[in-house]
């Protein structure tokens, strides 16, 4: 196992370690990891075996019960040569020893510019007053498909959680994920992984499969997705959902589909992908049965003749020509559209992808909102953005720049109990969330998991409403771009917004702008 | 007895909104559809006959309806069917039964390219010749295609088998020539019976994967 993002240091502290003192008490770190980091020998004396095995997600320090165990970069111990930085030079000798490119899950490591150099703005004298957070009311609400169907999405809150497939994520993920959206009132979207019967029961509150016990309030919506492999997909299945997703593209892998490889093909996954036990699951790059965007516009069209006309239809787009992609979902018949940004996370994909392919996340935001604006559909074709949303104020000031929602996908993830040591690829992820290993699973229960989903998400939604009366609005769809300002002239220059100190936008911005 | 639905003029929504009422009180006959893509989508049960030729996606989803058409089907025959039955009296265009997880395609005249790509089960016969890159990244199922093949017949084949009576102009990548055992030629008599072909199974060659691991070389 080659490491994955660099090499860390794994220090255990010999005074601290019960081990250490009393060989063959306590082996709780050998127990917990899932890279064999840690060994324990015959007379039961537990040592550090492979360095270059750890991938730094910190939970055998979590299990330590006498915290004597440390875990450092080690790229502190080497001189680095930029551009030779220690992943860099580790990726080489991985490529050099196996003749394979590196994969990587969870998302990109580099820099791209993001929201950090933007601010809100607040109100004072000169504009509306701020509205009081206690007292007065703060509409969230997003509803997805007023106009376009007969059974339109209300979310309490304006947030998703995007696709994530059962086959990259655990069973346990995938409940939790429901669980959390029920109780929060928001989307939960399958994945191309296909449908988990469980799911359609727990993302409507219910505890039990009859639906009689009612367990969460008020319920959420299940997006069920349809992507170029059709895992899974059938009649029923696109029945089975409040909405269904076209998914063209994602952030991580754009221009790429998927692979689940066909040793991770177990009896479960096969049975809920409807393919044989141990077969490859290739998600081709592109529709087989899409030619061009007519083609497209009548696969809306069968979509929504098979769903009655009751649910909307969702576009999901991987990063990268916003304007014209954005008016093709438009013109295709969308009724909410999720563009994915390069930081947007993976299962697994080879990882010059992640790290080198596709528009940052704040970049896609000003042309998307221009093309909804031109084709005159703003706030009312519904705009979600995805890749790297970690708070709300990372959310606030992508809704002020013009979207209708975020969708967390990595900070769900975080939520669940994840770490970020960005293995999922691995199979084995030590906190059972992206992997199929039933021991590794069994660390997950998908109740407090989804306990903690809805937390995060109310959460968020009380930080967005912060934001949103500070700066003297009662209602998301009021927010606007003067409700920001760029703090660096790069920010300003790719957004837009106005720049501070200048209180003005950078002036090619004034002439005209779009494709 | 039988229900026409006039289809001249009207679009998707009007005459498939008719349709799904009146394929529960018996035989539905569907008349001047060509214009219309994705017609009997995701029907559960019933009989359509489609008099004429058929716009693209006809039978999309299809989940257990018997549908026949008289004329020529367009592109993308019975994409993602579970289970039911398709029939085409004349010729059907590009992708048919693309991702299909179920059910019975049978094309009497010819197919066009990317037939079958993707299928996960379903059987898809073709009385006439098809085009390139038939049965690409098939996971399960039949092909049997009793005239001629194009260019990389079964590229990357995972899983299942295509059984071919005429000529192909090459095999795809990870695919294999295999002797016919007597159980495949009794199966092929049987579809063959079933509908009609007149066709010597033992005259048929079979391709399956070569390897378990088609994606690595």
């Amino acid at each position: 196992m080659p490491p994955v993002n660099g090499t860390f240091c794994v220090t255990v502290m010999k005074d601290r370690c019960i081990n250490a003192r009393m060989p063959g008490k306590c082996a709780a770190c050998v127990e917990v990891c899932p890279y064999e980091v840690f060994a324990i020998d015959g007379a039961g004396t537990v040592r550090v075996q492979n360095y270059n095995a750890c991938v730094g997600c910190r939970i055998c320090a979590e299990f330590c019960p006498e915290d004597a165990i440390r875990i450092n970069p080690a790229e502190s111990e080497f001189l680095v040569r930029s551009p030779w930085t220690f992943p860099q030079v580790e990726e080489i000798h991985h490529k050099a020893q196996t003749g394979e490119y590196m994969l990587r899950g969870f998302g990109t490591m580099g820099y791209a510019p993001s929201f950090d150099n933007i601010t809100v703005v607040p109100s004072q004298i000169a504009s509306p007053a701020p509205r009081d957070k206690y007292r007065e009311e703060c509409n969230l609400e997003v509803v997805i498909g007023e106009d376009a169907c007969e059974n339109p999405i209300r979310m309490r809150y304006p947030f998703i959680f995007p696709a994530m497939s059962f086959g990259a994520l655990s069973r346990e993920a995938r409940m939790a994920l429901a669980i959390g959206a029920a109780q929060a009132g928001i989307i939960s979207n399958t994945g191309e992984g296909g449908l988990l019967k469980d799911e359609t029961w727990l993302i409507k509150g219910y505890e039990n499969e009859a639906r009689t016990l009612s367990r969460w309030e008020p319920g959420g919506y299940l997006v069920v997705q349809w992507s170029t492999g059709r895992w899974g997909v059938s009649a029923d299945y696109v029945r089975a959902g409040d909405g269904v997703e076209i998914k063209i593209g994602q952030g991580a892998k754009p221009g790429m589909g998927g692979h689940l490889l066909g040793a991770k093909v177990t009896e479960e996954i096969a049975a809920v992908r409807g393919i044989p036990v141990g077969s490859d699951a290739l998600s081709p790059c592109r529709y087989y049965d899409v030619q061009d965007l007519e083609d497209m516009r009548r696969m809306v069209a069968f979509l929504r003749d098979v769903t009655d006309y009751k649910v909307p239809i969702f576009f999901k787009l991987g990063p990268s020509r916003p304007y014209a992609d954005v008016k093709a979902c438009v013109e295709a018949g969308a009724d909410a559209i999720s563009i994915d940004g390069l930081v947007g996370g993976t299962g697994a994909s080879p990882a010059i992808v992640t790290q080198g392919v596709g528009i940052p996340t704040v970049a896609l935001i000003p042309p998307s909102v221009q093309a909804l604006k031109d084709m005159g559909v703003h706030r009312q074709v519904k705009l979600f953005v995805l890749g790297g949303m970690r708070s709300g104020l990372d959310a606030y000031k992508a809704m002020a720049m013009g979207a209708d929602g975020v969708g967390f996908g990595a900070a769900a993830e975080i939520a669940m109990g994840c770490r970020a040591c960005m293995a999922c690829h691995t199979g084995r992820c030590p906190y059972g969330i992206t992997s199929q290993d039933p021991e590794l699973r069994a660390r997950l229960d998908p109740e407090e998991a989804g306990g903690r989903l809805a937390n995060f998400i109310k959460a968020t939604a009380e930080e967005v409403k912060i934001l949103t009366m500070l700066s003297g609005h009662d209602d998301i769809k009021d927010l606007s771009e003067e409700d920001l300002r760029a703090t660096d002239l790069n920010t300003a220059a790719i957004t837009g917004l106005k720049l501070i100190g200048y209180e003005k936008r950078l002036p090619w911005w004034e002439d005209g702008r779009g494709s | 007895m039988s229900l026409a639905v006039d289809a001249s003029g009207r679009d998707l929504r009007s005459v498939s909104t008719e349709l799904k009422v009146a394929v529960a009180k018996g035989l539905v006959i569907v008349q001047k559809a060509a214009h219309l893509h994705g017609l009997a989508a995701g029907l559960k049960s019933g009989q359509v006959i489609v008099e004429g030729d058929s716009g693209n996606y006809l039978g999309v989803l299809n989940d257990g309806a018997t549908i026949c058409v008289e004329g020529n089907a367009g592109r993308y025959l019975a994409d993602n069917m579970t289970r039911g039955t398709v029939i085409v009296e004349g010729d059907a265009g590009y992708g048919v039964g693309q991702y299909c997880y179920g059910g019975t395609i049978v094309v009497n005249g010819n197919a066009g390219d990317f037939t079958a790509v993707m299928n996960k089960g379903a059987t898809i016969i073709i009385r006439g010749n098809v085009g390139d890159e038939v049965a690409t990244y098939m996971l399960a199922g039949d092909v049997v295609i009793v005239g001629d093949a194009g260019k990389d017949l079964g590229n990357y084949l995972i899983r299942g088998n295509i059984y071919i009576g005429g000529k192909w102009e090459s095999l795809g990548h990870n695919t294999l020539l295999e002797e016919m055992t007597q159980a495949d030629v009794a199966k092929l008599r049987g579809y063959f019976d079933e509908y009609g072909i007149e066709a010597d199974p033992m005259n048929f060659k079979k391709i399956v994967r070569l390897s378990e691991k088609p994606f690595y070389k």
